[in-house]
């Protein structure tokens, strides 16, 4: 069985709310105790009060003297239950509240318990004269207490003293009712309970706002760590609290060894792909001098391998978080220099590119994926077009919308789904759209774009993509 | 037509050359940047290959080194690399065209020949000299529409005088665009193959300028 909750606020909730009861609990007794201790020392007061003059009918002989034995109020009342009974060897002495009953004593009366330390050697009977005298300094600390019933069964309280004489030894008893002490604790326990189950309440509530307060920062790290896992931040920027900075630590040298690694692994894919495009050209090369491949079986396996490489090198570069640290990018700038490049490539295709961006239009995304983006659209629309390609950039809202058009054949509603639904279908189409989309619209997404297309005012292909804009400073 | 091949994979190098040697191009491979460097700056070629990651010097820089001295010759970057920058960056250092590997052998061929028309100012593919034509793309060379069948010296000597047509060519760079860095020129003297070549296309449409070189002419 759990004996603590999952949650680290349930823990803490836990075992503070089992110490706060604790703790409470023992303040209830502790102050209960020191009360009722408080209460029963004036009670025993007055019973003492009434002792000491009881005492001066007690002669030193053990003689009784009634007169002496006044009755202090409320001891003089039958129906107080206050009463007092000298018990001397000689004869007892009552107060006037008993009349000429006994005094009921609890059977154990004369014998104290042993815990009774007030008055512990009370009853032994002193061998010699040294202890007697030890005996007499014990009487001079008082009377001791005892508890019992009277014989209607209400509680009582005694005082007992044994003052010791010629002739014996001659015992005073005191008794008032229990319930004089009861009442004023009643009293002062029901603001008592009031007050701790107040305090309680408090420091519940003290402990919720701790709580939320304390575990503040770790909500924070969450949002961090999410922020970083979604690209937006590249590491968990924390300075306090001091206690997390560790685990900080930690954190982010652990993303950093995560990003070497996909580094390193990307770079791996990377380089198996351009490793093996070189002996892949010279196997091509040599199929075609040394005539070996007639009816071009080889050379359908050697496309299908070729297809492979730029497929995974492509989608291993278009999946590449690395360039997380965006960086602005002038659009006029890059598409002004793949336009150049795109145009020496295809020199002898006669293409009339018009790039209609502002100077200031910028977006936020890394280089290389942009040029990778536009780069596939422009490449596409320069194969594609008849003699006019036509971009331009424009502002929508956080985004700049680049338009590609060219006046070449364009595509099917049918053939623009399926690029847009499962580009890898189109990849197989030497010379199509298809593959080039594909990557661009991954890249556009990775980097919080989109892509979509549709039918030139020109007549052919019109590429629309979405890019976060940022205002060039 | 000359050609210079920076390549450091052996094996793809002589499958390039072989295939660039069966459509006439006389071929000089270098094998790292720092030899291909030095061949563009001191050899004549109408036309460079040049791979990007090489020992010893980056292809890149190479090709940044040849247009800081003013060597003008037509570059083709091909390379194992296909991202856009990287494109990008070749054609900022000066390149004129770039093919991705691996790539078919007609295309390298198709482009080499148009670098080398552009670059000899014919816009047009097909560059008519009299009754002989030139078809650039293709190489292919007819005299009064009939097929010219040239042997590769021939090939190189009237491809180079038909670039140039109507103009005096030296002879020193006649020279160079013919041979290999290593040919044995004598048994191939420039002379014989003028020669056969004035036998074939009719001897009044090369000109031999004394002290100069010669010359392609309609007239004559």
């Amino acid at each position: 069985m759990r004996l603590l909750p999952r949650s680290l606020t349930g823990r803490l909730m836990v075992t503070a709310a089992i110490a706060i009861t604790i703790a409470l609990l023992g303040a209830a007794l502790a102050i209960g105790h020191v009360l009722e201790r408080f209460v029963i020392h004036g009670l025993d007061d007055r019973l003492d009060a009434q002792i000491a003059v009881v005492a001066r009918a007690v002669g030193p002989d053990g003689s009784l003297d009634p007169a002496l034995a006044t009755d202090l109020p409320p001891f003089d009342d039958a129906g107080s239950g206050w009463a007092w009974e000298v018990i001397g060897q000689g004869g007892r002495l009552r107060s006037a509240s008993l009349g000429t009953a006994d005094l009921p004593l609890p059977p154990d009366w004369d014998n104290p318990r042993p815990w009774d330390r007030e008055t512990p050697r009370n009853r032994e009977t002193p061998p010699d004269g040294g202890r007697r005298h030890h005996h007499r300094d014990d009487d001079r600390t008082g009377p001791r207490p005892l508890d019992g019933v009277d014989r209607s069964g209400r509680p009582i309280h005694y005082r007992i003293v044994s003052l010791p004489t010629a002739t014996g030894v001659a015992t005073i008893v005191a008794a008032g009712p229990r319930s004089i002490v009861e009442r004023p604790l009643r009293a002062a326990m029901t603001p008592l309970l009031v007050s701790l189950l107040l305090l309680g309440l408090f420091l519940s509530l003290a402990l919720i706002v701790q709580l939320r307060i304390g575990l503040r920062p770790l909500n924070r790290l969450t949002r961090l760590l999410v922020a970083v896992r979604e690209g937006d931040l590249r590491h968990v920027a924390v300075d306090e609290p001091t206690e997390l900075l560790p685990l900080v630590e930690a954190l982010n040298a652990l993303i950093a060894a995560n990003e070497d690694a996909l580094a390193r692994a990307r770079g791996h894919v990377a380089n198996l792909a351009h490793g093996l495009k070189t002996p892949l050209a010279t196997l091509r090369l040599d199929l075609d001098a040394l005539r070996l491949d007639p009816d071009g079986r080889l050379d359908a396996q050697m496309a299908r391998m070729e297809g492979q490489i730029r497929h995974h090198l492509g989608r291993a570069r278009a999946a590449d978080p690395g360039g997380t640290a965006e960086a602005v990018v002038m659009l006029r700038a890059c598409l002004e220099d793949l336009a150049q490049a795109i145009g020496r490539i295809h020199a002898d295709r006669h293409v009339d590119a018009r790039i209609e961006v502002a100077d200031t239009a910028a977006v936020r995304c890394d280089p290389q994926d942009l040029d990778e983006l536009l780069g596939n659209l422009l490449d596409n629309a320069w194969r594609m077009a008849g003699s006019a390609v036509h971009v331009t950039a424009r502002d929508a809202g956080r985004h700049v919308c680049v338009t590609i058009a060219d006046d070449g054949p364009g595509m099917s509603e049918q053939d623009m789904e399926e690029a847009m639904v499962e580009g890898r279908r189109l990849d197989e189409r030497e010379g199509g759209h298809g593959y080039g989309l594909a990557i661009s619209r991954e890249l556009a997404e990775l980097h919080g774009g989109s892509l979509a297309l549709a039918r030139s005012a020109l007549g052919g292909l019109e590429v629309r993509v979405r890019l976060p804009k940022v205002l060039a400073p | 037509m000359r050609v210079l091949l920076v390549e450091d994979d052996a094996a793809l190098a002589d499958a390039v050359a072989r295939a660039l040697r069966a459509e006439n191009f006389a071929v000089d491979i270098a094998e790292n940047g720092e030899d291909g460097g030095h061949l563009g700056e001191t050899e004549a070629y109408d036309v460079a290959i040049l791979d990007l990651g090489l020992p010893k010097r980056d292809g890149l820089s190479v090709l940044a080194q040849w247009r800081a001295l003013g060597r003008d010759l037509p570059v083709l970057i091909l390379t194992a690399r296909d991202a856009w920058s990287e494109k990008v960056s070749g054609f900022k250092a000066g390149a004129d065209d770039y093919l991705v590997k691996p790539f078919r052998v007609e295309e390298l061929v198709m482009r080499l020949r148009a670098l080398v028309r552009r670059a000899a100012g014919h816009a047009a593919s097909v560059i008519q000299c009299g009754p002989i034509s030139f078809e650039a793309q293709t190489g292919q060379f007819q005299l009064d529409g009939l097929p010219l069948k040239l042997t590769a010296f021939e090939w190189r000597v009237l491809s180079c005088l038909m670039l140039r047509k109507e103009a005096v060519v030296e002879r020193l760079a006649l020279l160079e665009r013919v041979y290999e860095g290593d040919a044995d020129v004598d048994s191939n003297s420039l002379e014989v193959i003028i020669g056969r070549l004035r036998r074939k296309i009719g001897a009044r449409h090369i000109d031999t300028v004394r002290g100069l070189g010669y010359r392609l002419t309609a007239a004559g």
